[in-house]
């Protein structure tokens, strides 16, 4: 019968995406796993740098580094936009736009400044080529696994674009990611750095605090390692914006592919109930014909 | 008196290359290099890039790592750096290119050119004696 066969096939196509939005959902599973490790590291690393800092700040008199001089006119903005190459991620791509587009209008509305558009990921690109903004730079080799060696270049050029005053504030839009539970869309400033970016980012946690007893010795000097460690804690961050954004991409494809294969899986439940339905009912209809049939010849 | 040995971290923003306990370290500092025992008084340092040495239960262990700071606190050495690997796993063939990229910049004297020189000597310094 036609109506058998088409639910037939309709439902052996619905059982192969099932399948693959499974895979989809186990290898984003797996690479969250891995991603959110290698935030955990990163991690380490900033607690570590927070601690440097405290233990010096304790000796430096006062911070004054260039990196933290914040300009009292805003001529040149960057904003840096981290989304995904690929989509099939529920909602992470269009939260990230909203919040850009939307930081963009801010800044158009101020007199006098320039705002310098950078993107990373592909699905940032088509979605600013098609509001018709333009990108300075664009960035497609940040997958699942961001190197900082990657992230290095990029942070060098902000640090001295900031210093050499091409640049006023550097933001980044990204999705921040507060749990396994909890990511958001944000834009953050990272330069000017605020004193309290130095630390560790997780809050609620005690500030590093000095250890009083400690009387270091220092090479060269503690005021100039202070200054050098600033420009290592801005890399470290924006290296974990790009670590965040990773991270939160894997877990909503996660999410959107398992509720994918739950759909899948429904429907092929409600494509087997109709094609045994209608399989009854075209027996019924056969045995019908047949008795009425019968009937007919005595 | 207990047997003191260090505690030997490298953390780099990726993860942590070293964790293990040491009976000495040598780091090398932006001017030459430096030697820590059991014992020493608390420092903190700015590095450049070369070899950082371990020795412990009979092996020395080398690294190359690529400037950074270094903590010593108590039993603990923690270094910070950008970029760490142990010396055997240095491609070598990617080290000889990177210094030939840098000495043709022979003339460029700017930051940038200054320190990918550096760089590209130390690491060809490390991978040199690694291989001895």
């Amino acid at each position: 019968m036609a109506k058998l066969r088409e639910l037939v096939n309709r439902r052996k196509a619905v059982r192969n995406i099932a399948k693959i939005t499974r895979t989809m959902e186990l290898i984003a599973t797996a690479r969250f796993k891995k991603a959110l490790d290698r935030a955990i590291e990163a991690d380490a690393f900033t607690r570590k740098i927070a601690e440097l800092a405290a233990d010096l700040s304790a000796s430096a008199t006062t911070i004054t580094h260039p990196l933290m001089s914040s300009r009292a006119e805003v001529k040149s903005s960057v904003l840096l936009v981290i989304a995904g190459n690929r989509g099939l991620c529920g909602g992470y791509n269009g939260g990230i736009m909203r919040v850009a587009v939307h930081r963009l209008r801010e800044l158009a509305e101020q007199p006098g400044l320039t705002t310098h558009l950078e993107l990373s990921g592909k699905r940032a690109m088509q979605f600013f080529r098609y509001q018709g903004y333009t990108a300075e730079h664009t960035y497609t080799q940040f997958e699942d696994k961001p190197q900082f060696d990657g992230v290095d270049p990029i942070a060098t050029r902000y640090i001295e674009g900031f210093i050499a005053g091409r640049y006023d504030r550097v933001e980044v839009a990204y999705q921040k990611f507060l749990s396994a539970s909890r990511q958001t869309p944000v834009v953050e400033t990272l330069l000017p750095l605020a004193s309290h970016q130095v630390e560790t980012r997780k809050p609620g946690q005690v500030e590093a605090t000095p250890s009083q007893n400690v009387e270091y010795e220092y090479l060269p000097d503690a005021a100039s390692i202070l200054a050098e460690i600033l420009p290592v804690a801005f890399k470290v961050r924006l290296f974990k914006c790009f670590l965040d954004a990773a991270v939160s991409e894997q877990i909503a494809r996660r999410v959107a592919m398992k509720a994918a294969t739950d759909n899948a899986n429904d429907l092929i439940k409600s494509i087997s109930q109709s094609y045994n339905r209608a399989r009854q009912a075209q027996i019924t209809k056969e045995l019908a014909e047949i008795i009425g049939g019968a009937a007919a010849v005595e | 008196m207990a047997d003191k040995r260090l505690q030997c971290i490298v953390v780099t923003p990726e993860r942590t290359v070293v964790d293990e306990a040491v009976d000495f370290v040598a780091v090398p500092l932006y001017d030459g290099e430096l030697g820590v025992l059991p014992g020493r008084a608390p420092l903190i340092a700015r590095m450049g890039c070369g070899e950082l040495r371990t020795h412990g239960g009979g092996q020395t262990r080398r690294y190359y790592v690529d400037g950074g700071f270094v903590q010593v606190r108590g039993q603990a050495v923690t270094v910070l750096t950008p970029r760490a690997s142990k010396a055997a796993e240095i491609d070598p063939h990617k080290v000889d290119e990177n210094l030939a990229t840098a000495l043709a910049q022979a003339g460029n004297n700017s930051d940038a050119a200054l320190a990918a020189r550096s760089r590209a000597t130390a690491q060809k310094r490390v991978a040199a004696r690694a291989s001895q």
